[in-house]
């Protein structure tokens, strides 16, 4: 990852899947997070808006967060012991980035 | 000092300019200190549901006054003072819905 850098970006890390508590099998698969830095500003808010809000939302936050706009499964394969087995273990992982609406960050 | 706004992340306060519209009144244009930046935020997907994980921040008001101005050419009858907020710093948070606006930028 290349630090501070504008724009929402594929970020690769590594996820490692166990069956079980005891890890009996196990697997580790490179996947893709999505990470940025999208443009958000506030501002007072219009009169319209200090309306609508009897005048209780005197800010506006206009802002874009760092999303997964296109996700894909993958299959990872788990090693086992002495030949036991274990079925593979889909899991997600991004595809492409954008900068698009913040769902999360509203309190 | 020069800062490159296309490189910028962060949030810092910036000047803002934008034009009062407030019935009974002319249009008035009122510069003031705002908040603009970009703020780490991200998404990743996860073994355990919801299957996603994600990291939303904004660039919003930290410290903040209330200035108040009179506007010029309102007429008689309407209250020609217009209250709003000028930012004294500023931080990447979250979005407050009890006194903020939250919106998708365009």
């Amino acid at each position: 990852y290349e630090g501070l850098t504008p724009g929402c970006h594929l970020h690769p890390f590594n996820v490692t899947v166990h069956s079980d508590r005891r890890s009996t099998c196990r697997g580790t698969q490179l996947v893709f997070a999505c990470v940025g830095y999208c443009e958000s500003s506030a501002f007072p808010s219009r009169y319209s808006v200090l309306i609508a809000s009897n005048f209780t939302h005197n800010i506006t936050s206009a802002s874009r967060c760092c999303t997964i706009s296109k996700e894909a499964k993958v299959k990872v394969r788990l090693d086992c012991p002495r030949g036991r087995h274990h079925d593979d273990v889909q899991i997600l992982t991004a595809r492409a980035c954008h900068c698009d609406m913040c769902r999360k960050s509203r309190y | 000092v020069m800062v490159n706004l296309r490189r910028f992340t962060g949030c810092a306060v910036r000047e803002f300019t934008f034009v009062v519209r407030k019935p009974g009144c002319r249009g008035a244009h009122i510069t003031t200190d705002a908040c603009w930046g970009r703020c780490e935020t991200w998404e990743k997907p996860t073994l355990e549901p919801p299957f996603l994980d994600s990291f939303q921040r904004v660039c919003t008001y930290n410290r903040s006054r209330v200035v108040t101005v009179t506007l010029p050419n309102c007429d008689a009858n309407v209250d020609d003072r217009y209250s709003y907020v000028r930012a004294l710093s500023c931080a990447c948070g979250t979005c407050d819905i009890t006194t903020t606006e939250c919106v998708t930028s365009p």
